[in-house]
């Protein structure tokens, strides 16, 4: 790792206005556990790091049957996982917490660091000038594109890598935005971006912009979800395609619901088609079928991943035979 | 005691070595249920340094005054070096020495090659230069100031492809090694076929598996005058030394190899590295000791692997089972130096055929040369071969376990020997026991809902025989600790354990009065290379003929003590006692001796006429969810013929190893290479995915034999590569036996899986 | 099935641009960002030693250094307290063999700044034997032979005694769970299994 100079403010003021002083030279610096393996594999090599564990109080869960739950940007993954409250009342938050990486780096990994992390795209990551990182060039469209999106690419083809940002998603999240002396919330959805807006970045932060809390609206009493991540290994491993679902649901009734897939597009999705019919949607072996026949039709498989539409039409299927 | 040329065969060549051999011939051991400590639960020798945290691994060496190097590897498959501008690195503060082709000599390497540092970098992680610094971290920084031109050639990275370029030469002598492929056949192929019944061919392929040892490739090396020592994780002290002495062109005595702990090797560390003669040089030029280490990174592209495959199999059967012509063809990336990638051994031995064609071609590539991965060949060409057969087994309405009994050979096919034991078919039975063959799907894919279970197995074949040379040395100190010294190593394998074991149990002496010593050239004497499941088999018998040797050599100074003959004492439990009854215990009669009492313990020759294999089976349970396309290994049965167990639980330990590396070869384990810029795009321990707790099975290993006699003087044959043999190949027919769909490729991945059983998408 | 809206390449094998040719040997560094960077010359990082304060108790011993920040919790246990039991196998947090406790948790010392320990507790594999009698957990490793070559064998050692310090009696899943963060490529997993097992009693 190359040097860097270890910045330690103690406001997100002042951290934010630091960053954006720097023009991309200084980094936001959280947990680390994405930053520290970029910077080791000389892929950045930002000259300071702003450390973000000292600002305010970014670390905290709060949870309040009006207001909802709040979540500091820069509560540890293993604080989420060992929410009593997120478990029983945001459960697919907590199983896509669960998922992720292992125990010893969610002891380490702050869920906005979870939520901000750069792709694991090989090409991004290895020693290729890509779209992503300045060039003109994406690799993985003529190369290996086993593990690249479905849906939502082009000119660049990643897959948007966290689990939480998958059910915050589906459990219509708001991300609060601090730049120095203004704020402001936005939709999950708008939070991120697809490459066809940006090709460099999968979010709207720019320079100088922090994270610093996770929203979520209270969910009624008769919702539940749920987080299912399909993996090449049983853990410690990316998602091929994930799955979030919160469903308002009577028996194998579901009054209405939202699902969200990981592992399919540059960022976390949703296939309206799919959603519309989750309003009075019986759940039975016929209706199931049919759902998951209608999700991705329309989509752009490269030549090594059409698996990933065959898998998510099953993750459909899975996460409602679940529910029954 | 004498010298003889000795014969064994090894890794499908007839080894003929001439060196020292013990002429003794000791009584076979009685079985281990009437031994006091060979073959029982000891706790692993080398347990307490290791779990403190105290044992002190190459990685760990500091000495004073030592500076660190790092190598700057190329980062092209094929490439010419024009010119090399280490100014910039040599500026920076801490930068001490910097190597290169420029300012060293042409050592040759590869067999003659290549260099030590070659003009011509012919693969991604071919090294370039190697820096010296003060610190690893400033080394690091150094490598990437030093400013390089390449001339970019045009390269190959898949074997297939270097086959049919006739425009590319990786080599002088073309991209086939040798020219031509290894060839084999007996009997008739073409009547074979034409007397077949079902005649079916197949194609089947497996990817390159990277060793990834936890501990890195490391060497620390310090030079006293003109004598180096070169502490060295490595398979092979006595290899090194020899390797290291010629390239510095200096005599073997004056080089050192030292190794006590290690962090795996599985094939990987067989032969010396280039990072340790750099370090040499380095060294002997800053006169401080070196220490160089390889990064994750360097580990998955530049010290080994093994090779893939391409493999297609042609099997006649009659519709009673006999099999009557079996063929293979493979292709495999050997990388871009001379070695070996065939796979077609098990198939010309395992079942019996009396027409058998093979043809291996070893394929150069602008890839990191191979190196032996446990087992070599033998992984790859069970999986195919088990598949067809299983295939072949299916297409007679035939029971695939009945097959293989069927086709049951008892005597070696290739070279007519016969087998010292062969209990294959006891492994057979009673694996398929443990397992519930019975109880398995009759018709493949045939169970109804998501998830689907099924059962598949697999044999392997092995050399275990070992052979000499292979020495231990055993001497009594008058502080009446029972010293022994033999140059082999201990991988994780357990060798501490064994020798302390045996000593422990033909001397009959409490094993804590036992300390164990290998791994140094200086001090311990010869053994071989701990590769090829040889090391059980060639030291245990060597250290018996110490220890037996002691034993007279005790009774005789017990003898000389109580002014006897020697027919007038007797031993027991490192007592002599005479015919009064007087007694006297070894240490007190090695108080009395005046000089030391030391013994040379040599392994025996190996029967003439005879070829030692180990044999066993594999069973898998598996369950697919054919939603998602993940497998999951529920239960694994590990059924083998390997003579005669000498620690149970580190025997166990080895099996477990070997499977859960079967099982990442069959389900996860892969090097993806981009084929249009000819780079690893995996080079990490997680994007090349490796087994975790969490894919462990239940595992149960039965060892059907009590004891080879004819084998060697302790019954042993090795265990490290027939524990990863079959696992693979039993998995893939479970998950035949399960979803009814065949995966000829492995790793089997939930893609292939989600492919394979939705055709039309 | 869409494939790439670029031009396909007529000449399969491509070159990397920038890479080679003139430029340091082994890596890029991200273009974009060299472009939005103000000109900091490299000489002055060089040579910037970073001298920051930093504190941490290791095994019940405290110790007050300044580091550069650079420096991870592994390199500084292993380099600068001499404490080799811990290792380093991956360097990216990919591998559990550098598992230490800090503050009660199980974290990858290789994958975090030293820095970021400050002032806080860690506990390594040299700190679980007292007064020259191993752990329970290091003497059921021993008995139930939870290792092979034992180069991850302090990590996983690690590991078992966070779990067991926050849960004195888990299921097998909550050991497996527990475990999950820690490879062995000797794949010893069924005995480490076992030794965690064994030490629950003790």
């Amino acid at each position: 790792m190359q040097k860097f100079e270890y910045i330690q403010p103690s406001s997100i003021k002042s951290a934010s206005k630091y960053l954006r002083k720097k023009n991309g030279a200084a980094m936001p610096f959280a947990g680390g556990t994405d930053l520290l393996g970029l910077m080791k594999d000389n892929i950045f090599s930002p000259k300071q790091l702003v450390n973000l564990k000292k600002v305010d109080d970014l670390n905290y869960i709060k949870y309040d049957e009006t207001e909802g739950l709040r979540i500091g940007a820069l509560t540890k993954l293993s604080d989420i996982t060992n929410s009593e409250v997120i478990k029983n009342k945001y459960t697919a938050l907590h199983q896509a917490a669960s998922e992720v990486a292992t125990l010893q780096l969610r002891n380490i990994a702050t869920i906005g660091g979870n939520i901000c992390q750069r792709p694991r795209c090989f090409y991004f990551r290895g020693e290729f000038d890509c779209i992503r990182k300045g060039g003109d060039t994406c690799f993985a469209v003529t190369g290996n594109n086993k593990y690249h999106c479905i849906v939502g690419g082009g000119p660049c083809y990643i897959v948007h890598p966290s689990d939480t940002a998958v059910a915050l998603l589906a459990m219509d999240a708001k991300f609060k935005i601090s730049s120095g002396n203004v704020e402001k919330v936005v939709t999950a959805k708008d939070f991120f971006v697809l490459p066809d807006t940006d090709d460099m970045k999968e979010n709207i932060l720019e320079d100088g912009d922090i994270l610093t809390e996770i929203i979520l609206p209270n969910l009624s009493s008769s919702s539940i979800s749920s987080y299912i991540k399909v993996k090449e290994r049983e853990t410690w491993d990316f998602a091929l395609v994930s799955i979030a679902g919160v469903f308002n649901r009577n028996g194998n009734i579901i009054k209405d619901g939202k699902i969200s897939f990981g592992g399919v597009a540059p960022a976390p999705w949703v296939e309206e088609e799919v959603n519309k019919q989750l309003e009075n949607f019986k759940v039975t072996e016929e209706s199931i079928s049919k759902l998951s026949g209608i999700a991705f039709k329309n989509h752009d498989a490269l030549e090594m991943n059409e698996y990933k539409v065959i898998l998510a039409r099953n993750l459909i299927k899975k996460l409602l035979l679940n529910l029954v | 005691m004498s010298i003889k040329k000795s014969k064994f065969f090894f890794e499908e060549e007839l080894i003929e070595t001439i060196g020292e051999v013990s002429e003794e011939i000791y009584k076979t051991l009685p079985k281990n249920k009437k031994l006091k400590i060979i073959g029982k639960k000891i706790p692993r020798y080398d347990g307490y340094p290791k779990v403190s945290g105290k044992a002190k691994y190459t990685f760990d060496i500091k000495l004073p005054n030592m500076a660190y190097a790092k190598t700057l590897r190329s980062p092209f498959p094929n490439a010419i070096i024009k010119s090399i501008d280490t100014s910039k690195a040599k500026k920076m503060k801490g930068v001490i020495e910097i190597l290169s082709h420029e300012n060293s000599n042409d050592i040759k390497w590869y067999r003659d090659s290549s260099f030590l540092f070659d003009k011509h970098v012919r693969h991604e992680g071919d090294e370039v230069a190697c820096v010296v610094a003060e610190s690893e971290n400033i080394a690091e920084e150094a490598i990437r100031k030093i400013y390089v031109q390449y001339e970019e050639l045009d390269f190959e990275v898949d074997a297939n492809d270097s086959m049919k370029n006739n425009k590319l030469k990786i080599h002088e002598s073309g991209n086939i090694r040798k020219g031509k492929p290894d060839e084999y056949s007996r009997g008739d192929i073409e009547k074979g076929f034409q007397q077949s019944d079902i005649v079916i061919e197949d194609e089947f392929s497996t990817e390159i598996e990277i060793h990834n040892p936890t501990e890195v490739h490391c060497s620390v090396v310090n030079w006293e005058n003109e004598k180096l020592k070169v502490w060295d994780s490595t398979q092979g002290i006595f290899s090194v030394r020899g390797s290291v002495a010629k390239a510095l062109d200096m005599e073997e005595e004056n080089v050192q190899v030292v190794k006590e702990y290690m962090g795996g090797g599985f094939g990987s560390k067989l032969e010396a590295g280039k990072y340790t003669v750099m370090a040499a040089l380095l060294s002997k030029k800053i006169k401080r000791p070196v220490r160089i280490a390889l990064d994750r990174k360097e580990m998955n592209l530049a010290v080994g692997n093994r090779p893939d495959s391409t493999q297609r199999l042609k099997v006649g059967v009659k519709k009673d089972g006999t099999l009557m012509a079996l063929s293979h063809y493979s292709t495999a990336s050997i990388g871009a130096y001379p070695t070996g990638g065939g796979c077609s051994w098990p198939l010309k031995t395992i079942y019996k055929c009396d027409n058998v064609k093979t043809e291996d071609y070893s394929v150069f590539t602008n890839t990191g040369k191979a190196r032996p991965f446990r087992a070599p060949g033998h992984v790859q060409g069970i999986f195919a071969l088990d598949s067809i057969i299983d295939d072949a087994a299916e297409k007679i309405g035939m029971d695939p376990l009945k097959f293989r009994l069927k086709n049951y050979v008892e005597k070696d096919q290739v070279w007519g020997a016969e087998y010292t034991s062969k209990l294959l078919r006891e492994a057979y039975q009673q694996g398929a026991e443990k397992i519930g063959w019975k109880n398995r799907n009759k018709t493949p894919g045939s169970q109804s809902g998501y998830i689907k279970t099924g059962i598949g197995m697999a044999s392997q074949i092995w050399w275990g025989g070992g052979g000499p040379p292979a020495h231990a040395n055993i001497k009594i100190t008058k502080d009446g600790i029972i010293h022994v010294y033999s140059g082999t190593q201990d991988l994780g394998t357990g060798t501490y354990t064994i020798i302390s074991q045996i000593v422990a149990e033909i001397l009959e002496v409490p094993i804590d009065k036992i300390k164990v010593i290998i791994g140094d050239t200086d001090i311990t004497p010869y053994g071989p290379s701990s590769g090829g499941s040889t090391t059980a088999p060639s030291i245990s018998p060597a250290v018996r003929d110490a220890a037996e040797k002691m034993k007279k050599k005790l009774l005789s100074a017990g003898a000389a003590i109580f002014k006897t003959e020697e027919q007038n004492v007797s031993y027991n439990e490192g007592i002599i006692s005479n015919k009064q009854n007087n007694k006297i215990g070894f240490k007190e009669i090695v108080i009395n001796v005046s000089g030391d009492m030391i013994v040379k313990g040599s392994r025996e020759e190996n029967l003439k006429g005879f070829v030692t294999q180990s044999f066993g089976a594999q069973f898998a349970k598996v369950e697919v969810d054919t939603l998602l396309g993940t497998v999951k290994i529920k239960n694994i049965v590990a059924a083998h013929d390997i003579g005669r167990t000498l620690n149970r639980q580190t025997l166990e330990n080895q099996f477990h190893g070997g499977i859960m590396q079967g099982l990442g070869f069959a389900l996860m384990e892969e090097r993806i290479m981009d084929k249009d810029y000819g780079k690893m795009l995996n080079p990490n321990m997680h994007d090349y995915k490796i087994p975790t707790m969490l894919e462990t099975p239940e595992i149960d290993v039965i060892i059907v034999s009590e004891c080879d006699e004819k084998a060697n003087n302790m019954g042993v044959k090795g265990i490290g590569e027939p524990a990863m043999i079959p696992t693979a190949a039993a998995i893939a027919n479970a998950v035949y036996n399960a979803i009814g769909v065949r995966i000829k490729s492995l790793p089997i991945t939930p893609d292939k899986i989600l492919m394979a059983l939705n055709p039309k998408n | 099935m869409k494939k790439s809206n670029q031009p396909s390449n007529p000449n399969r094998r491509k070159f990397l641009k920038g890479v080679g040719t003139g430029i340091a040997g082994a890596y890029l560094a991200s273009p974009a960002l060299e472009t939005k960077a103000k000109n900091i010359s490299n000489e002055i990082l060089d040579s910037y030693e970073g001298k920051i304060d930093f504190s941490l108790t290791v095994n019940g011993q405290k110790y007050s250094r300044k580091i550069d920040p650079s420096k991870t919790l592994a390199e500084f246990i292993r380099d600068d307290l001499n404490l080799t039991g811990t290792k380093i196998v991956c360097n990216q947090g990919e591998c559990g063999s550098c598992t230490v406790l800090l503050n009660g948790d199980a974290v990858y010392s290789c994958h975090m700044l030293a820095l970021d320990a400050d002032g806080g507790e860690v506990i390594t594999v040299e700190g679980l034997e007292s007064n020259d009698q191993l752990h329970p957990i290091q003497e059921s490793f021993i008995e139930e032979d939870g290792l092979q070559c034992g180069f991850c064998t302090p990590g996983q050692i690690m590991s078992a005694y966070a779990l067991l310090n926050k849960n004195s009696n888990p299921t097998d899943d909550e050991i497996k769970q527990g475990m999950a963060g820690n490879l062995c490529r000797c794949g010893a997993y069924p005995k480490i299994f076992d030794s965690v097992k064994a030490a629950i009693k003790k």
